[in-house]
């Protein structure tokens, strides 16, 4: 139950990137992957060290609280990926620059 | 073979078939499921035992065998078939009593021999034949002389593995160390604390904690596996009798410790029936006498003349017989049945087994009569365990059936009558299509046969839906070629030929998806997979082909031959929303309730039916009033006191009805409820029950529900995304997916919010939203496909809001014409039908919404990123400032989204007259293909567009030869919109050789 609503808050984030300009890795499909795989993971890492243990929450253990854990992650997975596309676009302007 | 021909033809064939269909009609009985007749339903999961693995064919004995304990039942077309892996689906129709019915189908009869007293264990851990407090002495196997079973199980755990042949807790060549499926002794799980046995005996450890449940663990208890070895078995003591013979306590806590040693077992059986004990000295009591098969003859002869032998030696002298009398002991599912004295002075050299011999003591008529049938039917080559079973009332049934039916026939009316007004003779061409869609698929169901189930119904109800779509994408694109200047005959052929690609492909995925829905769902739900999957067939037989065939036959009659008979007149005013540039309000909309429903997952969770979370649900009305508080006294004095009870408003199962739900029960127990409750509200000699049903669900079979639907999603997503990138290309797969992803999400956060329950249905229901949201998706971006090499200088953004303008009418209609059966399944169905309505209203609009602010918003977001739509959209924002919503002409109107209408006088051998025979655009373009015309090298020169409305045929020939992209446009052409079509003029006929002839973008173009 837990990742079910870890994939559904990355999901909802996900929707607003289309405010950002598109400069993603691999565009607004790499956003979607870095947005789900951060909540995911993020949100397991939280978890984890909350209950001390390896394991994804459950239905009777999943509260708001534990919904939200899959924000920072969404954000950083999808920040990452932002990142990566500039450090991408800079290279590539770079290597036109020289081959101008 | 010409059209007319081809036409005659097929209404040939479809009349022919009609005659079959009404043929079969008459001559079949529907087979009706359960849950419309009413019936017992039990679901076994097959364990392995030390004889027999689970696989194919030990499932199919066990089914033959259980059929042949059916046939005794006497129950009508009865249902037994493998489910899954390791499953047994038993549907008795017709049958009342689920507990009657659990224990002569399901029971496993394993039946052993063992000589008696050489076999028992003693204190000291050792077989002890003169040891008369542990065998029993001449009371061998009685209650008193037994062992609680937590003392035995420490006795037995102590003996070494002893490995032989015929041991019933070792599979051959197992050893103590494998796990899993390799018997190696029996497993029990101890509290050691109060000395009791939680659970066992099991084969493995892992069986030990699987669904263990907190409150079965007493408090400040720690739980001890322990392991008996093989070649070593507890055995329950008899039952306990009265001096009159009748059975006080069937299942004693008493166990004695047997060395596994049995000599025959119910294989060796032959003919068993239940009789009496009138022979000599016979007590007149119910016995179940038998016949040995030749082996299990001498064997029997054998020991019985060994343990005479036996007797004959312990006999001392001035001791009665009795006491040195030895014992034959029988063994029916690890409990004593019998234990016969072989009398030494009758049959000094054994039993004769050539007369047969007889069990007795303890039966009655009933139980006698049970055992002969186990017997005869032989031992269950595998264990069975009961891990759901539902008993449904006749009336309910029949409720049930009416409202389905009524349900059909609301949507079946409102799909017609919306058909009928929007297509006008199309929309009655339809009608007729879907009557005789109607009529074949309802021979079909006969024909093959079909159970019809309460799913089933909701599958056919929704392909009425989805059969009217084939149409209604087919009439959209009819409509839009005669809009488009083509002549109604030309406009028929060409709508069906443009669009069949369409329709095949969203039925393809249909298809594919109810295909895994039957391969992989429960029972239930394969129902409605089949009734979906062949519905989908049979309708795109009628619904293209047939519907073609009548059309084109009346092409030429003043019915169709006026556009506006078809509604396809003046096209009042197309779309011209940007759909791309507002993606971003749509986007945070989604984004939003999906966010909502994330939060409402972790506020509310989805509420789990029974299916998922195991347990027992009886819905029952009665026949006087009662309160809660009544019924819960009731089910407190049954044992209960936690079932939850609650009122439950259903006209199918009458006034005052109430829904008990409590941990998961076995059908006796049910039964025993039923009873009670029938006692405490009687109403003179009328039960105090009516409309009784049951549903049980044990946990094994809520987890294979829960994983079956996890898998068959995954294997639908798979598939789907398989097929897309295959018929379109991998780039329109990913934004699918994010749309199905989308559509799913929502519904179960739809689910969360109005906390209605989660049951298989709704798994079908979700399955089938992702077939029917790709059936918008498809037909979207099949239009996207096409118009790519139309618009070969368009921003990918303006070819998806040129594509969204001409499909969102179809998009549109079909949504809502899908979803008008689905509303009048959730006015007029049953329970059952509502919930699996909801869902799928909730998805079909999510999918027709996803469709078109979801995937094509990422499909163009993402192939904008290619490097040739990125140099596009630089060169129209270098030109023009900004990239329009819709490619426009130079000056600034739009690029033939819409044709303009006017007079045609187009004519390719110059300016017709009026009195001149005239063509239509459609038979103009033909004409430009047979001269099989090219593009120029450039298309300069000619910048202005002189008939908009006359060059969407030739256009469209010529963009799909021409590049998706010039690197480099001609300086000398300011004036030309860089985003526009290609126009008529830009054709180079073929023999100009200043023009190259390129090669056709296959990936894209398909025409």
């Amino acid at each position: 139950m837990g990742l079910l609503a870890w994939v559904m808050m990355g999901l909802a984030i996900w929707h607003f990137t289309i405010f950002l300009p598109d400069r993603f890795w691999g565009g607004i499909v790499g956003a979607f992957v870095g947005s789900l795989v951060g909540a995911i993971v993020i949100g397991l890492i939280i978890y984890s060290v909350k209950v001390s243990a390896l394991k994804i929450p459950g239905e009777n253990e999943t509260d708001v609280a534990i919904v939200l854990y899959a924000i920072p992650g969404a954000l950083i997975g999808m920040g990452l990926v932002y990142l990566e596309g500039m450090r991408r676009e800079r290279a590539n302007a770079h290597v036109l620059e020289e081959a101008d | 073979m010409t059209d007319r021909r081809r036409n005659f033809l097929v209404l040939l064939l479809v009349a022919g078939l009609i005659a079959a269909s009404f043929a079969v009609i008459a001559a079949k009985k529907t087979r009706l499921g359960l849950d419309l007749k009413g019936g017992v339903e039990l679901v076994y999961q097959a364990k392995p035992t030390a004889q027999a693995k689970v696989d194919a064919e030990s499932l199919n004995r066990a089914i033959d065998i259980m059929r042949s304990r059916v046939d005794k039942l006497g129950v009508a077309q009865p249902e037994i078939q493998r489910s899954g892996a390791d499953e047994i689906d038993v549907a008795l129709p017709e049958v009342h009593e689920a507990a009657r019915a659990e224990q002569e189908v399901g029971k496993t009869a394993q039946l052993f021999f063992y000589d008696w007293e050489p076999n028992v264990i003693g204190a000291n851990g050792k077989p002890s034949p003169k040891e008369t407090t542990a065998t029993g002495g001449a009371n061998a196997g009685a209650a008193q002389f037994g062992l609680p079973e937590y003392q035995a199980v420490l006795r037995a755990q102590k003996r070494a593995p002893i490995l032989r042949k015929n041991d019933t807790t070792w599979s051959k060549g197992c050893t103590a160390q494998q796990v899993n499926n390799c018997i190696y002794g029996s497993w029990f799980l101890l509290d050691p604390k109060h000395e009791k046995v939680i659970r066992g005996p099991e084969e493995t450890e892992k069986s030990l904690y699987a669904d263990l449940k907190p409150k079965e663990v007493p408090k400040g208890v720690k739980l001890k596996a322990v392991r008996v070895n093989p070649g070593t078995v507890l055995v329950r003591a008899r039952a306990i009798e009265n001096e009159k013979g009748k059975v006080t306590q069937k299942e004693p806590n008493s166990w004695f410790v047997l060395n596994d040693n049995p000599v025959l077992t119910g294989a060796d059986v032959k003919n068993p029936r239940q009789s009496f004990d009138e022979g000599a000295g016979g007590t007149g009591a119910p016995n179940v006498t038998f016949e040995f098969s030749s082996h299990g003859k001498s064997v029997f002869q054998q020991v019985t003349k060994e343990i005479a032998h036996r007797g004959q030696e312990t006999q001392l002298p001035g001791v009665p017989k009795e006491a040195a009398l030895q014992h034959f002991a029988v063994v029916l599912d690890e409990g004593l049945i019998t234990t016969p004295s072989i009398d030494y002075t009758r049959y000094p050299e054994g039993i004769d087994a050539n007369t047969g011999s007889q069990i007795s003591g303890g039966f009655t008529i009933t139980s006698a009569q049970e055992l002969a049938s186990e017997l005869q039917s032989g031992a269950l080559p595998v264990k069975l365990e009961l891990i759901s079973n539902s008993q449904v009332s006749a009336t309910l049934g029949k409720t049930a059936l009416n409202q389905g039916l009524i349900a059909g026939l609301v949507g079946f009316g409102i799909v017609c009558l919306f058909l009928l007004l929007f297509y006008r003779v199309l929309g009655a061409i339809a009608i007729g299509g879907l009557v005789i869609y109607g009529i074949y698929f309802f021979a079909l169901i006969k024909l093959i046969p079909i159970t019809l189930t309460l799913p089933g119904i909701a599958g056919l109800i929704l392909t009425i839906g989805v059969a009217a779509d084939a149409n209604i994408v087919i009439f959209e694109r009819v409509k839009e070629e005669i809009r488009g200047g083509r002549s109604v005959i030309s406009g028929i052929a060409t709508g069906y030929k443009r669009g069949f690609a369409a329709i095949v492909d969203a039925n393809v995925v249909t298809f594919m998806t109810a295909f895994i829905l039957f391969a992989l769902a429960t029972a239930e739900v394969k129902g409605f997979a089949l009734t979906l999957g062949i519905g989908t067939l049979v309708s795109l037989f009628t619904a293209v082909l047939a519907t073609q065939a009548a059309l084109g036959s009346m092409s030429r009659s003043k019915f169709v031959t006026h556009p506006a008979a078809l509604g396809a007149g003046a096209k009042k005013r197309g779309w011209t929303f940007d759909f791309m540039g507002a993606s971003k309000w749509f986007f945070s909309l989604s984004g939003t309730i999906l966010l909502i429903g994330a939060l409402a997952i972790g506020g509310k969770g989805l509420n789990f039916g029974i299916d998922f979370k195991s347990g027992t649900r009886i819905q029952t009305a009665f026949v006087q009033h009662v309160s809660e508080g009544e019924i819960e006294k009731v089910m407190a004095s049954t044992g209960y006191a936690n079932a939850k009870v609650q009122k439950f408003n259903n006209k199918s199962i009458g006034g005052n009805g109430y829904q008990i739900s409590t941990k998961t029960l076995q059908p006796t127990k049910v039964q025993k409820i039923k009873q009670a409750l029938d006692q405490k509200f009687a109403e003179g000699s009328t039960p105090g029950t009516k409309n009784f049903s049951s549903t049980s669900i044990g946990p094994t079979f809520g987890k294979t529900v829960a994983n079956s639907a996890i898998i068959a999603i995954i294997a639908s997503l798979l598939v789907i995304s398989a097929y897309i990138a295959l018929r379109f290309e991998w780039k329109y797969a990913i934004p699918v997916l994010i749309a199905l992803m989308h559509d799913l999400l929502i519904t179960a956060g739809v689910y969360s919010l109005t906390g209605r329950e989660v049951t298989t249905s709704t798994v079908a229901a979700l399955l089938t939203i992702l077939g029917y949201s790709l059936y918008d998706t498809i037909i979207v971006f099949d239009r996207v496909r096409e118009n790519v090499p139309r618009m070969p200088r368009a921003a990918f953004s303006q070819i998806v809001n040129r594509s969204m303008s001409e499909v969102l009418t179809r998009s549109l209609a079909t949504s809502f014409c899908t979803l008008l059966p689905v509303l009048a399944l959730l006015g007029f169905g049953g329970e059952t039908l509502k919930d699996f309505a909801f869902a799928l209203m909730v998805g079909v609009a999510s999918g027709a919404y996803s469709s078109i602010f979801i995937a094509s918003p990422v499909l163009t977001h993402w192939k904008e990123r290619e490097s040739g739509y990125r140099n596009r959209r630089a060169r129209i924002v270098r030109e023009l400032g900004a990239v329009p919503a819709y490619a426009t002409a130079a000056g600034g109107e739009p690029v033939d989204v819409e044709p303009v209408k006017r007079k045609r006088s187009v004519s390719i051998f110059g300016a017709s007259s009026p009195g001149e025979e005239q063509i239509s655009r459609g038979e103009f373009q033909d004409l430009v293909r047979d001269l099989d015309v090219d593009q120029g090298a450039g298309n300069g020169g000619r910048a202005e567009r002189r008939s908009a409305g006359a060059s969407v045929a030739q256009k469209e020939r010529k963009a799909r030869r021409a590049e998706p992209e010039r690197q480099a446009e001609p300086e000398q052409q300011p004036k030309r919109d860089p985003a526009a079509d290609l126009t008529p003029e830009d054709l180079v006929l073929k023999d100009d050789k200043s023009a190259p002839k390129r090669k056709r973008n296959r990936k894209h173009g398909r025409r």
